[in-house]
């Protein structure tokens, strides 16, 4: 054996313990934090931003396009949506938006950010009343820069087809500002299904967007005597006759349109690392799920809940979801995508059954084995009890 | 809200995050009976142990491996923490310890842990990378990686045991005699080849400071936990530990509560008297245990900031801030097979093995070229949905090199070091990574701070250095709770960083807590 003659030191410890005070003595006693990294995090994700609408006009048929502005609108990607929470009688909801400027927008003399809000044909609760309510001078707190639908250089095809069908063209919009402006290095192709030209969105923001990059093709399902431009559904056929080469399908629409859509894609061989589907929102009636238990359908539910060492019970309808009936309750929950696949209404369900719909079933493995659900895709089969955050807002 | 009242007037211990750290802390004073309050800001139990789901795929986050767990019927000292708390983890074994690849020298080699402490295996398949052909390089491995055993035995001992230096001396000499070296010294005296020292470097990164001055001691438990036990993740993912050792603590009867920002610990007279919230609500306790780095603690945190004595600020101010992570993790569209991926965890050092390089590359805003990747799938055949798998590529630049960071180049500096990483990568395995995404998201010390607030995004808290020797941390520990009632919990304690340490480190701080507690009573 070699002799490793420094191991028979037995004053090493001491040694260092000397070195280690040595520069505690030498330093500083002023207190100087220094966190750029934390101060970018900080702006690039600031959290509930206050809003102030600067204006709104009309921008299609049933549709309004809202601007606002704040102190400090933070950096967002193309295709991305933003939040806004309303006060509504005695209810405080939250709503998604996919923001239909572009990021570049947000910058400058006078930076702003907008929405493109549609009045649903059937009865909506909160999009009726944005859109019947909201006008310049008002004030919404929100989130802005949410989302994953966004072109990723690393991951998807330098050119982007978008299958948009009604408001879901607004990220898309977005998108073609940018890329417009030389923003964003894509190009991009958007097929847009409306059921007729009065029921195109951003027509003229689109035609604006135009260029080498960007090219806008309205389909239209009911068109009316002279349209010469596509007509029918978004096919495969039709797909195919405006896709060159490698391509990522952006699919953003109403929710009957992703099955199809998707079927489109699949019988066409697209690889699946080629399409990117924007959330969908709920089930338009989740009684209707297969595994749903119909006869339940039309009860009222107690709701237990604890917050912290307050509780307090509620009434739960079967066909809403947890997070509508805390919201229906005036009771804070935060919420962002509504899909179920973002994770932030996060809750724990301490006692009672509770039904989701596996579309929308964006849990973690070990959550579900806890009984947390997502507060926004989870609907009461029985009373509940459920622990949910404690307002901090 | 109508008046209601989310918490009680006062708690024994109210403890900052909810993070690995917090959690072991409110484990353990909740098994002592202590009434407990967890505060965490983040919606989610673990901090930077977690998970995200991604197009229904559940992904991990950060975990690569996890030491200190050991098999069921033997387990080591974070097993043994998790059974005696009654948190009850599905752990499976890494099967190997490490490839490493070193680009110039052309080293390639696959090294597999030993179990119950036997490090044959180990030794063997380093030694036989090196060309040893009379057995020699395999007996000096052997020897080193023996010392390093009986060394972590001894921290193992005491840092849970007080004991005299006579005592010490005795009883755990070799501790004793290596405890004034750098890793780099006491390697050299085993005379290895240079091969054999890049190999046994490779997990370096992962502590502190370039070999030369990081701590033998540090570098010594490190290489007898991974390499003579081998380790292990969570079947689901690291989510499931924080998740699980949350559950448990409220069922042990702490209140922890999720969305909640700590604006404020409150003190007076040089005790902790509360915490204030970021809605101006203030809650009483004498003890607080913090997991906010002491930098942000003692220059913003503290109020009045009167009350941080002089000495705090230089302790802050002695210390060198630890390494930040930077991580491309990506759902592939094929199985590791398909890829050609046989290894979990693979060390890549395209450039070669020059540790001072490719440390004053990580105080740069990059690229980087020392990096770890992991396949999670070939420790978790179930990871991800069949006939895909999980890769991630990640390397640890220090803070420095992110202090340029702002809105404008952000998305810049993240695209052009994650393009680099893909690249290196396919070069190396021979497949276009490119071609196979099917999700990616790319962590950088931004995110990092954006969802645990660390200071300056830093993950591994203090860095070890000779300046900074843990044996001097354990030594002077005492004298540094420089405000009554208040702990530290988190990566920038004693033990330093990785999730097993933040375990300890939690624990620790329950530990003074607990003592505090005794010494007031009499
Ligand atoms: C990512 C994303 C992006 C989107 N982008 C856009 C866009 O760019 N433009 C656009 O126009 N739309 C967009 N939407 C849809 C937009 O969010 C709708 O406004 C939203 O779905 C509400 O629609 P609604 O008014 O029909 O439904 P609502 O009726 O508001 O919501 C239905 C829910 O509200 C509950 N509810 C009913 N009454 C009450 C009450 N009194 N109190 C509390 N809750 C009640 C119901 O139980 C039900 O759960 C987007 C959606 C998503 C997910
Ligand atoms: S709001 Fe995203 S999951 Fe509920």
């Amino acid at each position: 054996m070699k002799v490793r003659n420094f191991i028979e030191d037995v004053g090493g410890a001491s040694r260092v313990t000397k070195r280690r005070q040595a520069v505690y003595d030498k330093a500083s006693n002023t207190p100087k934090p220094f966190d750029p990294i934390g101060d970018t995090a900080k702006k690039l994700h600031p959290g509930f931003i206050d809003l102030t609408v600067t204006s709104v006009r009309q921008s299609g048929k049933d549709a309004r396009t809202i601007r606002f502005t704040a102190d400090h609108l933070p950096y967002f990607k193309a295709g991305q949506f933003m939040t806004l929470r309303m006060k509504i009688g005695d209810s405080i909801v939250t709503r998604p938006y996919s923001i239909s400027s572009a990021p570049y927008e947000t910058r400058g003399e006078a930076p702003f950010i907008e929405i493109t809000v549609r009045r649903p044909r059937k009865d909506g609760f909160a999009a009726d009343w944005l859109y019947d309510n909201v006008k310049e001078g008002d004030t919404f707190t929100g989130e802005a820069g949410l989302g994953e639908f966004c072109h990723e250089p690393l991951r998807d095809a330098d050119r982007i087809m978008a299958l948009a069908g009604g408001s879901g063209i607004t990220p898309f919009v977005s998108m073609a500002k940018e890329i417009r402006n030389g923003k964003m290095k894509a190009d991009l192709t958007i097929l847009y299904g409306s059921r007729n030209e009065e029921e195109i969105i951003l027509k003229e923001e689109l035609e604006e967007c135009i260029c080498d990059h960007v090219r806008v093709i309205h389909v239209l399902s009911e068109p009316e005597e002279g349209w010469t431009g596509e007509t029918g559904f978004l096919t495969k056929e039709l797909i195919g006759k405006y896709t060159q080469g490698d391509t990522s399908y952006f699919i953003c629409g109403p929710q009957v349109m992703y099955a199809y859509m998707l079927k489109q894609l699949e019988e066409m061989n697209v690889p699946k690392r080629r399409i990117r589907c924007e959330v969908f929102g709920q089930a338009a009636d989740i009684t209707k799920d297969t595994s749903y238990p119909s006869e339940i359908k039309d009860s009222v539910f107690d709701l237990r809940v604890e917050q912290g060492t307050a509780s307090q019970v509620i009434p739960a309808r079967a066909d809403e979801s947890i997070a509508a009936a805390l919201e229906r309750a005036g009771i804070v929950i935060h919420t962002r995508c509504r899909s179920g696949a973002c994770g932030i209404c996060r809750i724990k369900v301490l006692s009672g059954r509770y039904h989701v719909r596996t579309e929308n079933d964006g849990r973690r493995a070990a959550d579900k084995e806890f009984n947390y659900v997502h507060a926004c895709a989870a609907y009461p089969l029985s009373d509940l009890t459920v622990k949910i955050n404690i307002p901090m807002q | 809200m109508n008046n209601q009242k989310f918490f009680d007037e006062r708690y024994d211990v109210i403890v900052i995050g909810g993070a690995l750290a917090g959690l072991a802390s409110a484990l353990t004073l909740a098994s002592k009976g202590k009434k407990v309050l967890v505060l965490e800001q983040h919606n989610l139990p673990g901090g930077v142990a977690t998970s995200f789901v991604r197009s229904g795929v559940e992904i991990e986050g950060t975990l690569h491996e996890m030491m200190s767990i050991g098999p069921k019927e033997s387990p080591l000292k974070i097993r043994k923490f998790f059974d005696e708390m009654g948190v009850d983890i599905e752990w499976l074994r890494v099967p190997d310890a490490y490839r490493f690849v070193d680009g110039k020298k052309k080293t390639d080699v696959l090294v597999h842990p030993g179990t119950h402490g036997n490090f044959e295996t180990p030794a063997f398949e380093i030694a036989q990378a090196c060309g040893d052909s009379d057995g020699s390089v395999f007996h000096a491995i052997l020897e080193l990686l023996q010392l390093c055993h009986r060394v972590y035995n001894s921290v193992n001992v005491l840092s849970v045991t007080h004991m005299s230096k006579a005592r010490m001396l005795i009883e755990h000499p070799d501790f004793v005699r290596t405890a004034g070296y750098s890793a780099k010294e006491v390697i050299d005296t085993f005379h290895l080849p240079d091969t054999a020292v890049d190999i046994l470097s490779a997990y370096w990164i992962y502590v502190g400071d370039v070999i030369d001055n990081l701590p033998f001691t540090v570098w010594a438990v490190l290489m007898a936990d991974y390499l003579g036990y081998g380790s292990y993740v969570p079947a689901k993912f690291s989510h499931e530990m924080s998740l699980k050792m949350a559950e448990r603590a409220m069922e042990m009867g702490c209140q922890a509560e999720f969305g909640i920002r700590v604006d404020k610990i409150l003190a007076e007279n040089g005790h902790v008297k509360g915490v204030r919230l970021m809605n101006g609500e203030e809650i009483q306790s004498d003890y607080v245990i913090c997991s906010a780095y002491p930098d942000k603690a003692y220059t913003s945190m503290i109020e009045p900031l009167s009350e941080v004595p002089d000495g705090a600020l230089k302790f802050v101010n002695a210390k060198t801030v630890g390494v930040s992570c930077f991580s491309v993790v990506m759902l592939l569209d094929q199985s590791p097979e398909e890829l050609g991926i046989h290894d979990y965890s693979t060390f890549y050092a395209p450039h070669g093995m020059d540790l001072n390089t490719i440390f004053e590359e990580y105080a740069t805003e990059g690229p980087y070229n020392y990096i770890t990747s992991i396949c999670t799938n070939l420790a978790n055949p179930n990871a991800s949905p069949k006939g895909t798998c999980i890769y991630s590529i990640t390397a640890l630049p220090r803070p420095e090199g992110w202090f340029g960071v702002n809105e404008e180049n952000y998305e810049e500096m993240k695209q052009k070091n994650a393009e680099y990483f893909i690249r290196m990568e396919s070069e190396r395995l021979g497949v276009s990574l490119k071609d196979h995404i099917l999700e990616i998201v790319i962590e950088t010390p931004v995110t990092i701070s954006h969802y645990t607030g660390a200071y300056q995004g830093s993950v591994y808290g203090y860095m070890h250095t000779m300046d900074d020797h843990i044996v001097a941390r354990l030594q002077m520990s005492e004298a540094e709770n420089y405000i009554h009632g208040l702990a530290f919990a988190g990566a920038h304690q004693i033990s330093g960083d990785g999730m097993g340490p933040a375990v300890t480190n939690g624990r620790k701080a329950a530990k003074i807590i607990l003592d505090m507690m005794e010494e007031a009573q009499g």
